[in-house]
Parts: structure tokens; C-alpha cells; sequence
């Protein structure tokens, strides 16, 4: 953690959207929506690329009345990092299994929700409709979308509005 | 030869077919075709793109121009959108269904002051519920079971929701499929279930993500507004192109809305479960 740049909060190109203690993000340029919990929300916000993670725990803690490890803070600040939510990206804080660990040892002594952040790529017009998971009718999907017209086993894809392939 | 204004060659001396023109939400489309019989059909299936009950707002300009080009020495139908060629068929029924959903998709993504999320939606004593999902996941055989029980008919396509996150009906004919094999659809006015037609819009009480799963029992998982409205952009259609209105009219519906998860098994007895719900659930 020590190589990781004092974080600062991205603003360009997103569209942000409060919801009491939620807030719903969306990335223009990767087109991808992201919906931060409170702890992850508020961490966020205290993401000024001038406060030390000590202020960001005072933050935390002024805010959720609960006492805050710097675990997970990081834990937080490595979601928004991961999310493309910072300045500048930075090499993960922790690996997938070390995360594990973390939040299992983070999670039993707080008070404080863990930090989450829900995201979701969005879906073009015609994937909206139609076009999500293994579809069984290709019209008016992509090309290379999975099919399985006979509802079999073998998956085919959309190719020109028919599924190929199946 | 000669070029008309979508790009496309007529023969000479013969005159051009005038095209169909409508207008949806703000959106204008016209249909050109060369064969007069084809164009006549479209036409004649337009209600079932576009309800006659639902409310249109004028379009400033036809900005979204298709055109169907048969060729009948390869036996082929190709479809162009803005003059680009999108599809080819060879049967013509696969051709119009093809179009029909190009067109309400169309409609969808870019209506004015509206967004579209792919839902079925039925009112239970005044208050909207909005079941989102793809298609085939079983949206339009929950819509028709609240109507048997009672509810009123919003649709069982679109939830159109306005600025102030109401919804509006949007009430074309419930397209059955299970009749006459799994992929078949068969139009059902609600009528034909019992039900009446809803005319006014309504603010969501309840937005429902489900999907089929054997043996599954309701199971009622009530959603946070953010985490809710992540599920519901998977089936919104103008997200990508407007975003920031997107997310303010889908968060305005939200707001004041519960948004629950279960999955859904028999119909008939989740049906009469979440009804129970509705009628319970506060929020």
C-alpha cells in the first residue's frame, strides 16, 4: 500500500447520480454502470487526491458513527481503483484471495457495511430486449450473441439473425 | 436509373411508391418498399408495433428511414436502416416479424421525454408493478396471469416511463407463446382474459426481477434503490445513448418504489403470492 498514490476521485466523463446513501455512477466511456454502497460512497467523496487515509477513516467514521479500520478503507479504495473510479489506476492493493481474507477479517469486527460496488456493462438497445444470457431467437441480436434454438445442449451464436452453429 | 432519397435505384418511368410515414414518441419513421403488395402488409401490422391507445408526441423530422428490397429473381428480401442493408431473408413472415421488432426497438431507444425498460406491467388498485426481463423469460405469461386475477393491463412489452418516473400503458396485444409451439407467438387482447386496459399513468409501487426456475416459491428478496436500478439498466434500451436522462427518470421511478428479487416457479400461486405483496409491502 505504501506505492499507492494518495487517492483522488474521477469526475470527467462520468455522470453521477446521489440516492440518499447510494450513488449511482456512470462511466461515459466505458459505458458502464456502477451503484457505490454507503461505505464505498462515502470514501469516494473523501477521495480528494489531498487527504490522508487517516482523514478518510475520520471521514468514515464521522459519517457512519462506527469505528473504521484502515483495512477497510483500502478494501474500498481498491474497489474504486479497480472500477476505474480514481485518477489515476494504480496496481491492486490486494489480490482476489488476500481480499477474501481481508473482508472475512474486516467484516467480523465491523460495524460498518463492507464496501460494495454493483456494476453493469450497459446493454445496447437490442441486447435489452432480447439479447441477454443464451438467447433462443436471434432476431434483432448482435452477431456472436449465444443461442440455443433447439434447446439443447450445444450452443451456437447469432450469426446474421439466425443462430449458428446450434 | 435514378436514385430516390434513401439511396436506392428505381427503375425509370415506373413511379416511386410513397413511403409510410408515422411518428411514436417522438420518433419519426418512414418505410419505403418496392413492392406495393409488402408495403400495404406492413402497414396493416403497425398497431401491433405501436398500440392505437398509446399517446404520441410529435416528431420534429423522419430521422430513422427503413427500407425493404425485394428481389425476386434470388427469391430474397433485404432490409436497409438509413441506407445501410441490416438483414437479408428469404421468408417473407421472418422478414415483417424482423421488422416489427427493428422498428419497436427503434422506437424504444429513442423516443423523446420517455424511457423504455423491456417490462411487463400491470396496475393492482391504483399503484403500477413492473416486471423487467428478456424475452421468453416468461414476462408476458405473469402479466396475463394478474390480469385473469384482476389487475389492469399496462403492457406486456414496454414500461414507458416519463420524467416525473410515472408509467404509462403502453398496451399492445399480449403476445402469447406456448399455443401453437414454444417460439409461435399468438396475440391475446386483454379482453380475452377478462381484463380492461389502463389509461392513465401511474406511479411504480413495485418493481419486480424475476425469472423461471422449476419448483422455485416466491421468495421475496426486497433490493436497495441502487442495487435495484443496476438490475433494471440491464433491460433499459436508451441508456447507452442518453445516460444522464436515463438515470434520472429510472432513479425519479425508483425513489419511491420497493424493488424485489424472486425467482419464479408455478405461476399461478406466485401470481396470487405477489399480489399479497403488493397489497402489503410498504415503502
Amino acid at each position: 500500500m505504501n506505492n499507492f498514490k494518495i487517492p483522488a476521485a474521477r469526475s470527467e466523463d462520468l455522470i453521477i447520480q446521489g440516492l440518499g446513501e447510494e450513488v449511482l455512477v456512470y462511466d461515459l466511456k466505458t459505458d458502464k454502470a456502477h451503484c457505490l454502497n454507503q461505505t464505498t460512497a462515502i470514501v469516494w467523496n473523501a477521495c480528494d487526491g489531498k487527504n490522508s487515509i487517516n482523514k478518510i477513516i475520520e471521514s468514515l467514521e464521522n459519517q457512519t458513527g462506527g469505528k473504521v479500520s484502515e483495512d477497510l478503507v483500502w478494501l474500498a479504495i481498491d474497489l474504486l481503483n479497480e472500477r476505474n473510479l480514481l485518477t489515476e489506476k494504480n496496481p491492486q492493493i490486494f489480490s482476489k484471495s488476500n481480499r477474501r481474507e481481508v473482508l472475512k477479517k474486516v467484516g467480523l469486527a465491523s460495524v460498518v457495511a463492507l464496501p460494495i460496488i454493483a456494476s453493469l456493462v450497459a446493454p445496447t438497445a437490442a441486447f435489452a430486449v432480447a439479447c441477454s444470457g443464451t438467447v433462443t431467437n436471434c432476431v434483432g441480436c448482435p452477431d456472436g450473441t449465444p443461442c440455443d434454438v433447439d434447446m439443447d445442449t450445444i450452443i451456437g451464436m447469432c450469426l446474421a439473425g439466425a443462430c449458428a452453429g446450434d | 436509373m435514378r436514385s430516390n432519397n434513401l439511396g436506392f435505384l428505381t427503375e425509370s418511368g415506373k413511379p416511386e411508391l410513397q413511403p409510410i410515414r408515422f411518428e411514436a414518441y417522438g420518433v419519426g419513421i418512414e418505410i419505403g418498399c418496392n413492392n406495393s403488395l409488402i408495403l400495404r402488409e406492413i402497414e396493416s401490422r403497425l398497431p401491433r408495433i405501436i398500440p392505437k391507445e398509446t399517446k404520441h408526441l410529435k416528431a420534429k423530422k423522419f430521422d430513422h428511414l427503413f427500407f425493404i428490397k425485394e428481389i425476386p429473381t434470388d427469391n430474397l428480401f433485404e432490409i436497409y436502416k438509413n441506407s445501410k442493408k441490416i438483414e437479408w431473408w428469404t421468408d417473407k413472415n421472418a422478414l415483417l416479424d424482423y421488422l416489427d421488432s427493428q422498428l419497436r426497438v427503434t422506437i424504444a431507444e429513442y423516443a423523446v421525454s420517455r424511457v423504455f425498460i423491456h417490462a411487463g406491467v400491470v396496475s393492482w388498485k391504483g399503484n403500477a408493478l413492473v416486471i423487467p426481463g428478456k424475452s421468453y423469460s416468461g414476462k408476458t405469461t405473469l402479466t396475463a396471469e394478474l390480469i385473469k386475477r384482476g389487475a389492469i393491463y399496462y403492457s406486456d412489452e414496454y414500461a414507458v416511463i416519463d420524467e416525473r418516473g410515472y408509467v404509462h400503458p403502453f398496451p399492445k396485444m399480449l403476445s402469447i407463446r406456448g399455443i401453437i409451439d414454444e417460439f409461435t407467438q399468438v396475440d391475446f387482447k386483454p379482453e380475452d382474459l377478462g381484463g380492461k386496459i389502463g389509461t392513465e399513468p401511474l406511479p411504480v409501487k413495485l418493481v419486480l426481477i424475476t425469472e423461471f426456475e422449476k419448483n422455485a416459491v416466491w421468495k421475496p428478496s426486497r433490493l436497495k434503490t441502487g442495487e435495484g436500478i443496476i438490475d433494471i439498466l440491464r433491460h433499459t434500451l436508451p441508456t447507452r445513448l442518453k445516460p444522464a436522462f436515463t438515470l434520472r427518470v429510472i432513479s425519479k421511478m425508483a425513489k419511491h418504489a420497493v424493488i424485489t428479487k424472486s425467482k419464479r416457479g408455478e405461476v399461478g400461486k406466485f401470481a396470487q403470492d405477489l399480489i399479497h405483496y403488493m397489497e402489503t409491502v410498504s415503502t
